[in-house]
Parts: C-alpha cells; sequence; structure tokens
C-alpha cells in the first residue's frame, strides 16, 4: 500500500469515527503541528494548547475533508487556530491597556505564558522573531507542512511569485541573522 | 522535514528572473531551509499525545451517544406521529365518510303551503287585497265624477296603485 493509499484509508478510517485511526493521524503529524506553532509562538505550553486545539477541530471536521492533499487542508486549521491565538492574544492587550495597567503597578503587558522549566530559546528562535509576522509564517508553513509551493500559493490565496519572493527574501534574511 | 515537496526552485526563479539569478535564488532557499533542519524543534511531549489521544476517544464516545441519543428520539418521535396518524385514521373510518346529515327546511310556511284559497289564509296577502280592492272603488268612484278634478286624484291614486304593485311584486320576488 503507498502512503497515500495508507493515509486514503485511515482519513476514511477517521470518517467513520474510528479512534484507531485517528490516533495514527495524531502520530504522523503532531510533530510537524506542533514544530510548526513552537516555531510561530516560541512557547512550548502555548504549542501544546494550540496542537490540542488542533486535533479537537481535527475530530470536529474531519466530515468536512472532501479529498485534496490532505495536509493542506490540516495545516489551514492549524493556520486559521494560530490566528484566533494571535488575536485572541491582541485582544487581552487591548484590554490590559485599556485598564491602563501601568498606572496602577500591576502586571504591565499582556501575560505571556511563562517558558516550560528546563525551555531553552534556541539562536534561531531569536532570530526568527526578528523577522516579519507574514514572512515567519510563510518560512513555517512551508518547512513543517511540506506542502509545495503552488499548495502554498493556493493555501494563502497568492500569486506563486510571491509566494516565491517572500520565502526567498525570508530565508536569505535569516541566514544573514544566523550568520 | 520539508523532504516531502519536491519544487524545483531553479525552474520556479527562471520564470521570473535569468538562469544564473535563479541558481543563486533556489541555493538561498536551500541553505535557509538547510538551518530549519540542522535546527530541529522540540517535539510534544509523551504525555500531551497520550492527553490528546485520549480527549479524541472520549470527544468520540460522546458523539458515538448523542447520534445515538438523537435517533432514539427520532424514531421516538417518528413512531409517536404514526400512532397518531393511525388513530386519527381509525376514527374517521370508523364514522365513516359518507354519512352526510342534510336538513331540509322551507321559507314558505307550512299552513300557506297546504292553503286552498291564498288570498284568504295569508293574513298580509288578505290585507293588501282589500287594500287594491278599495282603491280600484275609489278609482271607479272618481272616474264616475263628473267633476273636472277627479283627473288629478285618478292620476295619484295610480301613482301609489302602481308603488305598491310594485312593491307587492318585489315582495314576492324576495319571498321566492
Amino acid at each position: 500500500m503507498t502512503k497515500g493509499n495508507s493515509l486514503a484509508a485511515i482519513i476514511i478510517g477517521c470518517k467513520n469515527g474510528d479512534a484507531e485511526c485517528f490516533s495514527q493521524i495524531v502520530d504522523m503529524y503532531s510533530g510537524r503541528c506542533y514544530g510548526y506553532f513552537y516555531r510561530l509562538t516560541g512557547n512550548g505550553d502555548v504549542s501544546d494548547e494550540l496542537l490540542s486545539e488542533l486535533f479537537v477541530k481535527l475530530v470536529e471536521n474531519i466530515g468536512s475533508y472532501k479529498g485534496g492533499v490532505f495536509e493542506s487542508w490540516l495545516f489551514r486549521i492549524a493556520t486559521n487556530i494560530f490566528h484566533d491565538h494571535l488575536r485572541a492574544k491582541q485582544r487581552r492587550k487591548r484590554l490590559f491597556e485599556s485598564f491602563d495597567i501601568q498606572k496602577r503597578g500591576l502586571e504591565p503587558q499582556t501575560p505571556e505564558p511563562k517558558k516550560s522549566e528546563g525551555e531553552i530559546t534556541d539562536k534561531l528562535q531569536v532570530q526568527l522573531g526578528k523577522l516579519d509576522d507574514g514572512t515567519q509564517e510563510l518560512i513555517m508553513l512551508r518547512f513543517y507542512s511540506e506542502l509545495s509551493l503552488k499548495e502554498i500559493a493556493n493555501l494563502r490565496a497568492e500569486p506563486i511569485g510571491t509566494t516565491l519572493s517572500r520565502l526567498h527574501r525570508g530565508l536569505k534574511k535569516l541566514r544573514e541573522l544566523m550568520g | 522535514m520539508n523532504g516531502g515537496n519536491e519544487d524545483n526552485f531553479k525552474e520556479l526563479f527562471e520564470r521570473f528572473v535569468g538562469p544564473e539569478q535563479a541558481g543563486e535564488g533556489a541555493e538561498d532557499i536551500f541553505k535557509g531551509e538547510q538551518i530549519l533542519r540542522e535546527n530541529p524543534a522540540p517535539g510534544p511531549s509523551r504525555e500531551l499525545i497520550a492527553g490528546i489521544k485520549s480527549d479524541i476517544a472520549r470527544n468520540l464516545q460522546r458523539r458515538r451517544e448523542n447520534v445515538f441519543r438523537r435517533t432514539r428520539y427520532e424514531v421516538a418521535a417518528v413512531a409517536a406521529a404514526i400512532i397518531v396518524a393511525a388513530t386519527i385514521g381509525v376514527q374517521v373510518f370508523e364514522r365513516g365518510w359518507g354519512e352526510h346529515k342534510a336538513a331540509y327546511g322551507s321559507i314558505v310556511p307550512a299552513a300557506i303551503w297546504d292553503s286552498k284559497n291564498i288570498s284568504v289564509d295569508d293574513a298580509g296577502l288578505a290585507l293588501l287585497t282589500a287594500r287594491v280592492d278599495e282603491m280600484e272603488n275609489e278609482i271607479s268612484t272618481l272616474q264616475k265624477d263628473k267633476n273636472g278634478n277627479g283627473d288629478k286624484a285618478v292620476e295619484e291614486l295610480e301613482v301609489e296603485f302602481i308603488e305598491i304593485d310594485s312593491n307587492f311584486s318585489m315582495g314576492q320576488l324576495l319571498w321566492m
């Protein structure tokens, strides 16, 4: 059985509500999806939450998967979850600002979840933070989804030339930053 | 990571730039992604994966129960509808569809209907007949009168008579 056929069989099992098939999907994609969230948020606890949410959504929405590249469908959900996370973060930040917490001597910024014990921010994570959000997201999407550039361009609803150009600029900059 | 896609970046770049720049661009991308490969992100913990799988199993179980409960309610609702429809149907058939009771009535009183001399038995008609007779007599009297003023009086009486006759005819029509 080829990889595609095997994946198709697993997805059919998921659609039929087979817990074992979902378990296989988790084994197949949790590493990549976690890496995607981790590199975008730089935080292990947040990545844990986002990954859990991703698989909850996967179970809820597997019926809406109508074929095509599964990674494209999965990472579209992952991207939406990440965007929701960013929006929630922005809302919290605005809320704290509106209460003018700094003047009251309380927590000055949106309370970022603390890093897990023993978590070390690697050099790459630091340098990625210097890229703009859109470029960082594109590089991570390309790297962890393993989608072709054409599929990524489709997912982002932009011309392939734009995607290629942004990816090239971003990776070149990252290389320079990493020295 | 990133071994799945088969993009030929050099070819893609060549759509937009010259071959030399395309080669450089493809190399930039390859080396950039090489950095990502050399610096892998941490993976999810085993506890997290176990937790996710356990959540999925619980979620699926809950969904199955919900589907079963919904199906049970749907079956119960359909059964109730069938029972109600059947009950109504049986009651209707027991009463029978064709037994329509019709009531007939006459707007003409039976006494008048059976009468042999309607102008006597119907009080209203008797009164009218008497009045008409009286008017006829008056007209005759007036016609016999040698006085010239009699023409106008006759005319008035004729008009009155026509009016009564007309009302009587209309009354008859309405009565019919």
